[in-house]
């Protein structure tokens, strides 16, 4: 069972099912007197046109504005990774030198493709197992009636909310001294293949909104339970299954807290995460190299968003912003 | 056999319940046992050690209310502890929603180049955080960073930011603000799902744009906003890894003579609960402590989480 | 569903209890591997080192400290593993493991009592024994002081670090100095006259800064001038009891305000760049006189410092200017772990590393430290620049100290040093009641860590 949630680190949001807007009742209906009208335009007509320049310009100004605030970060760090090291310190904006060997520097220092290879290994083989064992317990919770579905449910967003600090320290015990896995980021992929409270709860949404006589007719040609799952269900849910795919493993790949406590003693295990903040303390004072070290690590996401920006798309409408 | 002779044969249908309870077990198990295993399990056992004094060596002995005691009223950290994670839920949650709102306002208004402003704003929300917090350490840093050169061009003399004890959590805000990117989306598509008739409508009798914003968009808006509050709570009760992250690297720290990692540098100011928890039981391996905390944390999370559900915020689906 | 529901509820609790019922007695078993030390240290064997250096510099050195070892010794092959914090050592031996390291070092003196007393590494006295080495007659005594820990021998140290007092010879020049400060009124008095204020606020350049917060400067290091004793015979904190604690404040308090006063002297530190760049207080000349490490040294030969600066030790309180040479002394431990199946061949590598004189010169040299045994001290071949011998010198007096370890190292010094970030800001009104109180905060974390 794996930690908390709403995910943090995940793309997309998760808009619940909502109920239905109530009706603003401060203002008065004039549905019945509107037809045939005309916009009146209060005012003289130059006027409103000037109104509508500078709410232009308004708007516009503040979304550079924003748009400042949002990219410059990322031009900075992006500068100062082709910076040398003493220019770096600096606190000058444009580099000198463009040293692109701060990235085969990066590269090769030791360690940076293992980290590479085990936050993939972890991303990969989480999104696997929580997907394959959450899908069984939303289509449960979804298509299912029995009494005590409210209470499993109930249970299920309460265990959403739940800081993974609370469990963390008899877990590690029992990790550490039973089964001998500490330094492994095998005591984070395990629990996942017993479901994940956010992707049972954002498969669930999903799920309730595929129509029931599906599932019925299926029934009726007698398949059973599991075979009306694989067969019906899921390829109608994949575009749900894909965006919770996707936030798993961009829970995984950002997860610090998990591989600090159980892959730091081991340097052979560490994850992305970990590693970056490791790097950072043994490069002190070389913020360029920290900075193409940070870029390098924030690429992979932004590329894969690029490419896959349908499917985060989904993920925004899945759970529908109205239910 | 048609379908109601079928339901009328009491053995078959006893079988076919039997058939579906089993079915509904099997469904569930995954999750059934990783509830006990991965929850209740660690809950009781984390009770049990919050009475015992183990520090991973020896084996653990029993010392009834000592840990609660110290935890309680003799660790000065406690109290810092805290506030700062309340601090940060109030803080942090309020400037995020009405930042999440405001921008997306923003971009529903935008007429020229929507599609890239609206990938500008997102973007940030996805650098994983860890790479976002040793961003922002660079950027912010008083002495080299490209923020303090730039205002002091300008003639402002910024503050230290990470290094300020006063402004190191206001810097992680900051942090957060930048990542504003799922909120900014989920508020987009509800404003965008407000009906133009209500807006036409209020136009019509004369609203002007901020009467227009209460009557209309407000209330239609309110179950997205309520969801957003409910889960920025819940995260930041958790805020752990930036403020632990940009607490080490703005330290300057380095692994050297008679130095530790303190988290909530400088000054315990950005200290929460859970790196508190992290720093008893994994740098001073007092594991008995550890729990106590944690318990502690369990019983905010669970409050918190008490009220929201009372409110419910949306999250149970109508058929619930 | 009109079937009887309470009968599955029932079932699945009653399954759910008896899953918790069996994992139950998981809790708190104890597993730690143990270790053996009946390993031939002649066969070949691989062993696994974690130490702390991750400066590639510092890097190259220990690296090529193992080569010359595994020379010596060609059945033992070494892996080295650097950058690794006490945190992840720590929690290594604590899980066991194939991964868990053979022998290791630590920077962080104070923890040699959590090391010595979990009993996560090994006792060294029978190896000592067995190798017939007088750990008193090799090593000074406050070396073998802080790697110990109630008579148990857990570690030996690998080069030492001694402080003592950088000052900027231009600057004495220019204010008429002629030597550096031997007692703490001389240091007020010569800081007050090195201090050069801005027009309008703020400072030029500082004499001697005692900030708390200024990079190496933490309570411990000054305090060591005085020569203090931390705990009483039954391991309670007696910071409260000793006027010299009251003493050592007040002469902080006093030097603040020689120079302007906490409040000013400290946004003026805010104003300091990274301790390890080239903006560097002291490098930049904004410090006349600073408190630092004998690595400083060759820190601002590298940097090319664009003044001439000398080395000293640190001034000593009026009523004991006999004791001027002294100065505090932290370095790095090593010890073996007490999980290692290869203990005896650990012990060869432990004892090449921290007794071998002409590895430990050239090692001190390498990384620019303060060699740890006696006969490494009074070595020729050690660096002779006079600057660098000062911290030598250091080391080798009697009366210099260092923080003494205890079960819970890490706590203790968080606990003194936000004490004295309170004195210093003025947050303690009455010395001695606060100085009381954190005595007792002392004893309740001691007593946390003890079993």
């Amino acid at each position: 069972m794996t930690t908390p949630a709403p995910n943090p680190s995940a793309p997309g949001p998760s808009a619940p099912a909502l109920a239905p807007a109530p009706a603003p009742a401060a203002v008065r209906r004039t549905s019945g007197r509107r037809r045939g009208r005309t916009r009146r335009a209060p005012g003289r007509p130059g006027s409103r046109r000037n109104t509508r320049l500078l709410h232009w310009i308004a708007v516009h100004t503040g979304a550079v504005a924003a748009a400042l605030f949002f990219v410059l970060p990322f031009v900075f760090v992006f500068l100062t990774s082709v910076m040398s090291d003493r220019q770096a310190m600096s606190g000058e904006l444009w580099p000198h030198g463009w040293h692109w060997s701060n990235y085969t520097e990066v590269f090769r220092t030791p360690g940076f493709l293992d980290w590479w290879r085990n936050s993939l290994m972890y991303a990969l083989l989480g999104t696997v197992c929580t997907v394959c064992s959450s899908v069984p317990v939303a289509y449960a919770l979804a298509k299912f009636r029995f009494r005590g579905r409210r209470t499993a449910v109930l249970l299920v967003i309460s265990t959403m909310m739940l800081p993974p600090q609370v469990v963390v320290i008899p877990m590690y015990l029992v990790w550490a001294q039973q089964f001998h896995l500490a330094g492994t980021l095998w005591p984070l992929i395990i629990p996942m293949a017993f479901g994940d409270a956010y992707s049972i709860f954002l498969l669930r949404q999903f799920l309730l909104t595929i129509p029931k006589e599906y599932v019925e007719s299926a029934k009726v040609d007698g398949c059973g339970e599991l075979r009306t799952l694989l067969r019906i269900v899921v390829p109608m849910a994949k575009p749900g299954i894909a965006a919770v795919s996707l936030f798993q493993f961009f829970y995984c790949w950002n997860d610090y807290f998990g591989p600090q406590i159980y892959a730091a003693q081991n340097p052979g295990a560490w994850t992305l995460s970990y590693g970056l903040e490791t790097f950072k303390t043994a490069h002190s004072v070389n913020w360029n190299l920290t900075m193409a070290a940070t870029l390098l690590v924030m690429a992979p996401v932004i590329l894969v968003f690029f490419f896959a920006q349908k499917a985060f798309v989904e993920g925004v409408t899945l759970t529908g912003v109205k239910g | 056999m048609s379908l109601t002779q079928r339901a009328a044969d009491p053995a078959a249908l006893r079988r076919k319940r039997a058939r579906e309870r089993w079915c509904t077990l099997g469904f569930l198990s995954p999750w059934l046992v990783g509830f006990s295993v991965f929850f209740g399990y660690p809950l009781l056992a984390t009770v049990y050690f919050s009475f015992m004094h183990y520090n991973q060596i020896e084996p653990p002995t029993f010392v009834g209310l000592r840990n609660w005691a110290y935890v309680l009223t003799q660790m000065p950290l406690f109290g810092p502890a805290l506030w700062n994670t309340v601090w940060l839920v109030v803080v942090m949650v309020a400037l995020r929603v009405a930042f999440g709102l405001g921008v997306g306002l923003l971009v529903t208004k935008i007429k020229a180049g929507v599609g890239f402003f609206r990938t500008a704003f997102y973007i940030p929300y996805l650098a994983p955080p860890v790479a976002a917090t040793v961003a922002f350490v660079f950027l912010l840093n008083p002495g080299t960073g490209p923020v303090n050169g730039l205002l002091a061009r300008i003639g402002i003399h910024a503050p230290n930011w990470f290094n300020d004890p006063a402004w190191a959590k206001p810097s992680l805000v900051l942090l957060s603000l930048w990542g504003i990117g799922d909120l900014m989306v989920i508020f987009m598509a509800a404003l965008l799902d407000v009906p133009r008739e209500q807006y036409e409508a209020a136009e019509l009798d004369g609203a002007g744009p901020l009467s227009r914003f209460r009557y209309v968009t407000w209330p239609n808006i309110t179950p997205i906003v309520m969801f957003a509050v409910v889960t920025g709570v819940v995260q930041t009760m958790q805020y752990y890894t930036q403020a632990l992250v940009a607490g080490k690297l703005a330290s300057g720290v380095t692994i050297g003579p008679g130095s530790q990692i303190q988290p909530g540098y400088p000054d315990h100011s950005t200290l929460t609960v859970p790196q508190l928890v992290w720093s008893l039981g994994f740098q001073n391996f007092n594991t008995g402590a550890a729990c106590v905390l944690s318990l502690v944390l369990f019983a905010l999370a669970m409050a918190v989480t008490t009220l929201l559900m009372r409110k419910r915020a949306g999250l149970l689906a109508a058929e619930d | 569903m009109a079937c009887p529901r309470t009968r599955s509820r029932t079932t699945a609790i009653a399954a759910a209890v008896a899953a918790l019922a069996a994992l139950a007695p998981l809790a708190g078993c104890a597993n730690p591997s143990v270790g053996s030390a009946r390993d031939d240290p002649d066969a070949p064997v691989t062993l696994t080192f974690w130490h702390g250096w991750s400066e590639k510099s510092e890097v190259k050195a220990i690296d090529d400290s193992i080569a010359r070892f595994e020379k010596l010794h060609p059945n033992i092959h070494v892996k080295a593993v650097g950058n690794v914090d006490d945190a992840t050592m720590n929690q290594a031996l604590r899980a066991g493991g194939d991964d868990a390291p053979d022998v290791v070092s630590s920077f962080t003196t104070t923890n040699v009592g959590q090391f010595c007393s979990s009993g996560m590494w090994a006792d060294l006295d029978p190896f000592l024994h067995k190798s017939r080495i007088a750990k008193r007659k090799l090593f000074p005594r406050t070396l073998v002081d802080y790697t110990q820990y109630r008579g148990k021998q857990c570690a030996l140290p690998l080069l030492a670090d001694a402080y003592g007092l950088y000052y900027n010879k231009d600057a004495f020049r220019r204010a008429g100095i002629r030597r550096p400060p031997h007692t703490m009124s001389e240091l007020k008095r010569d800081a007050a006259k090195l201090t050069v204020r801005r027009k309008g606020g703020g400072y030029r350049r500082v004499g001697f800064m005692p900030n708390f917060r200024l990079y190496q400067n933490s309570p411990p290091r000054l305090f060591a001038q005085w020569g203090p004793r931390y705990f009483d015979g039954r391991g309670r904190s007696r910071l409260s009891r000793d006027p010299d604690t009251r003493d050592y404040f007040r002469t902080t308090n006093a030097l603040l305000k020689a120079q302007g006063g906490y409040r000013a002297l400290e946004r003026f530190r805010t104003t300091f760049g990274d301790e390890m760049s080239s903006q560097n207080a002291f490098l930049t000349g904004k410090l006349a006189m600073h408190m630092d490490g004998e690595w400083r040294g060759l820190m601002l030969q590298q940097a090319g410092a664009k003044f001439h600066w000398g080395t000293a030790p640190l001034p000593v309180p009026d009523d004991r200017p006999g004791t001027y040479g002294r100065g505090f002394l932290t370095g790095t431990v090593a010890g073996i772990a007490n999980s290692s199946r290869h203990q005896n061949a650990a012990w060869e590598l432990l004892r090449f590393l921290t007794t071998d004189t002409r590895q430990v010169v050239r090692f001190s040299n390498a990384i620019h430290n303060v060699p740890s045994t006696r006969p490494a001290l009074k070595s020729p071949r050690l660096d002779a620049d006079p600057r660098f011998r000062t911290f030598v010198h250091i080391a080798r007096n009697p009366h210099s100290s260092a923080e003494p370890p205890t079960v819970n190292g890490g706590q203790f010094t968080t606990a003194f040093q936000d004490f004295g970030y309170d004195v210093e800001s003025g947050k303690v009104r009455d010395l001695r009641k606060g100085l009381r109180a954190l005595d007792a905060r002392i004893d309740a974390d001691t007593l946390q860590a003890r079993n």
